[in-house]
């Protein structure tokens, strides 16, 4: 305990220092820009931003994609309330309560709730991941070869599991994404594979040409075939005060939003979507207004809101203590560590003190500046609310090919972009997931280097998976998982889930 | 008989790029499953995409009927033209000299001609255009320097969009904006090694 407060107080020291705390500010304010504003995301943003951050310290550039990543949480609502559209994917429930109390004219109540409610989680996710780092790090250490390839594995399952759509299309997507992951040299034999005798490819595909053309330039010739079907706001705020009844129904639905979300974004494959439908579930179930749900209940803002800031918080807790990316955003963390010099994994509690525990302090700092960014701030997001997309869409445009063109001062990444945005669209079309690709081609590499340690240590036997207690229980957890998947009726009761 | 149109092409596809991976993975020595080589994991990899694919390939026979959008003859002919005339630039263009046998030129002009074919009937208008929009920026950036390039991208992707067409003023806007922002956030502050103007 007093390790931990020691810890954290070297944190706060690093994540107080002028320069971390600028770029902690203008992380969450550019992630609570790209939450409100629908069609662009914090993956397209995050790869967006990957090059710029070459020039950081690695624990300023990781504080601010962090800073993006849960300020998108917040902005999200904002949207959702005001527009009943959702700013985020995480924020599509926050619509269905959220915009019935706008009309209400409690949308002040709505956006305070879902502020407060976020900054609770945030804070409780953000002691969680200050405390079971360390520990599960200690466990993290005894991990072998084929512990981690099989947890890697399990990772790969219920990410595909989770998906959106057909489980056998997003496993597809999961091993086509650890294919391409396969491209470039090997690393012990120093073969070329799959390079065509291009150059560029000897070190891989990049990942952010494949991140940013899937989910940016794909995203925006989506958003342009649809018609724009935003309207201009018309009701008005209003207070931002919560009513004591209101106050005493947001309570415990932020504590049991908390704990679902807390508990959901550790799960790989889990994440702040899954988490918010989690929680609205349970909610409708469960609260003491459950009879409202439909007309503007109040804890069907406050628990979704609660639980996917705090699955945003705990999902960091699978990468900095085994270095396994739990959705897509970790996975373009792990890009960032990677560029930045440093290997991912439970070493890095003892190798990079500052990074682990500044990002920990800077999580909490951020999370307070959001609070302030979103009240009392509202009406500025109202306002960007305003700017058409016919307008935005050439800024995100250039900002993507001029991000990726200086990632390595080479056009051939802005024609890979271009590829992959055309695959994007084509996958949009084919209704296949583009996140168990990302995915998986992140965690390829690594899988392949652990396979094949983990079999030349068992002299070339498989049951080593088998043998080995921790990874058996993965192991045993994603054929279940898989299995339980495949029953139809299940089946059937996570498509209406995640339909809704 | 019904069939889920998304899933055939869907499974249709990883079979495809599986079988294609197998086949240019041969020159890869496999090695013992003691000691993988580089051709073990992705001989693996691609086998099990096969099943995956061939898996929702069946299924998709036995399903519910989801139909893809039905291409228009006009589209059918862009995009074939799109990537007839593509691949004809990039092979006329990769053995010339001067500009354009260098680098990856050669291939981005390709791209650009052959997004702008596929462009022209309407329902490929948005992406064909967008994406030419990035390439022109790739052509452009390092031989006319920085604002050309973002003139280049900014126009092409503006003719995405009908609104902007009936009202072109948005778009010099869009455009003067842009500039000035890419050029203040870009080369003032994060100072990018590039061309700022035409390299001639």
């Amino acid at each position: 305990m007093e390790l931990l407060l020691t810890n954290l107080a070297h944190g706060f020291g690093v994540a107080l220092s002028f320069q971390n705390l600028t770029f902690a500010l203008l992380g969450a304010l550019i992630g609570t820009a790209i939450g409100v504003l629908p069609g662009i995301g914090p993956v397209a943003t995050i790869s967006l931003l990957l090059p710029i951050t070459f020039g950081l310290p690695a624990t300023t550039a990781i504080i601010m994609l962090a800073g993006i990543f849960y300020g998108a949480q917040y902005g999200g609502s904002t949207t959702a309330i005001l527009l009943n559209l959702p700013g985020e994917v995480s924020s599509v429930v926050t619509t269905l309560e959220g915009y019935k109390m706008a009309r209400n004219g409690r949308a002040g109540a709505a956006l305070a709730t879902a502020a407060i409610g976020s900054f609770f989680a945030g804070t409780v996710g953000t002691v969680l991941v200050a405390a079971s780092g360390p520990l599960l790090t200690q466990v993290a250490l005894s991990f072998g070869p084929a512990d981690y390839f099989s947890l890697m594995l399990l990772g790969l399952i219920i990410a595909s599991v989770l998906a959106q759509g057909s489980v056998v299309k997003a496993i597809g997507m999961v091993v086509f994404g650890v294919a391409l992951g396969l491209v470039g040299t090997d690393v012990q034999t120093g073969q070329q594979r799959f390079t065509f005798g291009i150059p560029e490819l000897s070190d891989g595909i990049g990942f952010v040409p494949v991140a940013m053309g899937m989910f940016g330039i794909a995203e925006i010739v989506l958003n342009l075939e649809r018609p724009e079907a935003r309207s201009v706001l018309t009701n008005k705020v209003g207070s931002l005060w919560l009513t004591k009844e209101e106050f005493r129904r947001a309570t415990p639905a932020v504590l049991r939003g908390t704990v679902v979300g807390s508990f959901l974004g550790i799960l790989p494959g889990g994440g702040a979507s899954l988490a918010a439908f989690g929680s609205y579930m349970m909610e409708r179930k469960m609260s003491k207004g459950r009879d409202q749900f439909g007309s503007g209940a109040i804890e069907g803002v406050a628990g979704p809101e609660a639980a996917n800031n705090a699955a945003a918080q705990t999902s960091f807790i699978p990468l900095l203590t085994l270095g396994i990316p739990s959705n897509a955003v970790m996975a373009l963390m792990v890009g960032a560590l990677i560029i930045q010099g440093i290997q991912p994994g439970p070493r890095m509690v003892e190798a990079q003190p500052d990074l682990f525990w500044g990002l920990i302090a800077s999580m909490w700092v951020g999370n307070l500046m959001l609070l302030v960014i979103n009240l009392p701030m509202i009406g500025m997001w109202v306002k960007l609310l305003q700017v058409p997309y016919k307008y935005l869409y050439p800024a995100i445009l250039v900002f993507c090919s001029i991000g990726v063109y200086s990632l390595n001062n080479n056009v051939f990444d802005v024609y890979m972009t271009v590829l992959f945005s055309v695959f994007g669209y084509m996958c949009n079309k084919l209704r296949l997931e583009a996140a168990p690709l990302l995915i998986g081609f992140v965690l390829g590499p690594m899988m392949e280097e652990h396979l094949r340690r983990a079999m030349l240590l068992s002299r070339g036997d498989v049951m080593v998976f088998l043998q080995r207690p921790i990874s058996a229980t993965m192991l045993a957890i994603g054929f279940i998982a898989l299995a339980l998947m495949l029953l139809p009726s299940l089946r059937k009761g996570k498509d209406k889930a995640l339909a809704e | 008989m019904k069939i889920n149109e998304k899933d055939l092409m869907s499974g249709l596809f990883l079979i495809l790029i599986a079988a294609v991976g197998l086949w240019l993975n041969q020159e890869h020595t496999l090695g013992s499953a003691r000691r993988m080589g580089p051709g073990y994991m992705p001989l693996m990899v691609f086998w099990l995409q096969i099943g995956l694919g061939a898996i929702v390939l069946l299924a998709s026979i036995f399903s519910d009927g989801e139909k893809l959008t039905r291409w228009t003859s006009a589209e059918i002919a862009s995009f074939v033209g799109g990537i007839a005339v593509g691949t004809a630039v990039w092979w006329v263009l990769k053995s010339t000299g001067g500009f354009f046998g260098q680098t990856y030129n050669a291939v981005g002009t390709g791209m650009l001609a052959g997004f702008l074919v596929l462009s022209i009937p309407q329902g490929w208008r948005i992406l064909g255009v967008i994406n030419a929009a990035m390439c022109l920026f790739g052509l452009l950036l390092e031989k006319m320097g920085f604002f050309a390039a973002l003139v280049g991208i900014i126009v092409l992707s503006c003719l995405a969009e009908r609104e902007h067409l009936k009202k072109p003023v948005g778009i010099l806007g869009c455009t003067v904006f842009l500039l000035v922002m890419c050029w203040f956030v870009f080369i003032k502050q994060l100072d990018i090694r590039v061309n700022l103007w035409p390299q001639l």
